[in-house]
């Protein structure tokens, strides 16, 4: 159920960060080459939210919960980091979402960008958890 | 048991009066809470990594935390280290509401949680009172906030 719960939630968040970082990628060329309109193929809603699902999938098999050491964790990081963007640079030849080399560059600098934006989030967040629990302990814990 | 609840204006009016026809672990257990706000566990004191055979009853206070190794559960003081015949599952529910389940062999007093510190990879290691470190699991940090309220 938990494994269920992981894909889903990634779906949603990988799906939302893709249509993030197209927006970005519009409003560059907008501004950058003055193309007002962006085209899509039919398919193209469905063929984020499937890479999203498949984006997902590596999350699962490297960071699922287990009794990981740091370096061990720090490699599982790197894998899950080279496996999405194996995902992602295949489902974008694949969709054609990029066609030239310049295309895939954005496609890469975004990726990375978002890699990282959502790695700095969920350190910030695991922080404040960190920082809500001491300031509950000091009330709760004896006194020795 | 039929319990009789009577409201009295002085603490040294205060007394419990219990009739049982056997003196059973609940009674028992009834009584230490009451005699030592905590519930006692019977304990063997573990010296160079053997119990030394000689059993007695250990306040629920005392202890930092209970870890289950080659099924066999261990209990540990400030100072101390003992062992215990109940599992560890069987413990969760005999400590009492300060203790918490915190991965899969430990379970720990929080009121004798110094500190937590979090990694990314969503494991916490906490810092005890006496200075010792415990790994709390991803999966048992919900939990953990829950019990205090965060």
């Amino acid at each position: 159920m938990n494994r269920i719960k992981l894909i889903f939630n990634q779906t949603l968040m990988i799906s939302t960060a893709i249509l993030f970082g197209l927006g970005i990628q519009a409003c560059a060329a907008a501004v950058l080459y003055g193309d007002k309109q962006i085209v899509w193929d039919w398919y193209t809603p469905f063929t984020i939210i499937f890479t999203g699902f498949l984006c997902s999938i590596p999350s699962v098999i490297f960071l699922e919960e287990g009794e990981t050491e740091k370096s061990h964790f720090f490699v599982k990081v790197v894998l899950h980091f080279f496996a999405i963007l194996g995902v992602v640079s295949l489902c974008g030849k694949l969709f054609g979402w990029y066609s030239s080399l310049r295309d895939y560059l954005w496609i890469l600098l975004m990726y990375v960008v978002i890699y990282f934006f959502v790695w700095g989030a969920t350190y910030w967040l695991i922080k404040k958890d960190e920082n809500k629990i001491n300031k509950a302990l000091e009330e709760f814990r004896d006194e020795e | 048991m039929k319990v009789v609840l009577e409201k009295v204006t002085k603490p040294e009016d205060e007394g419990a009066h219990i009739r049982a026809v056997k003196l059973t672990e609940e009674v028992r257990n009834a009584v230490d809470l009451l005699e030592n706000n905590c519930r006692s566990i019977p304990v063997t004191p573990v010296q160079d990594g053997r119990s030394s055979g000689e059993s007695y009853m250990l306040g629920t206070n005392l202890i930092y935390y209970t870890e289950s190794i080659d099924k066999r559960t261990y209990v540990y003081t400030k100072e101390a280290c003992y062992e215990t015949r109940y599992r560890l599952y069987e413990l969760e529910d005999i400590l009492g509401v300060n203790f918490l389940r915190v991965s899969k062999s430990l379970v720990v007093n929080i009121r004798k949680v110094k500190s937590v510190k979090s990694e990314l990879n969503g494991r916490m290691n906490a810092e005890l009172l006496n200075g010792e470190k415990i790994v709390i699991s991803r999966s048992y940090v919900k939990d953990l906030k829950r019990k205090l309220g965060v």
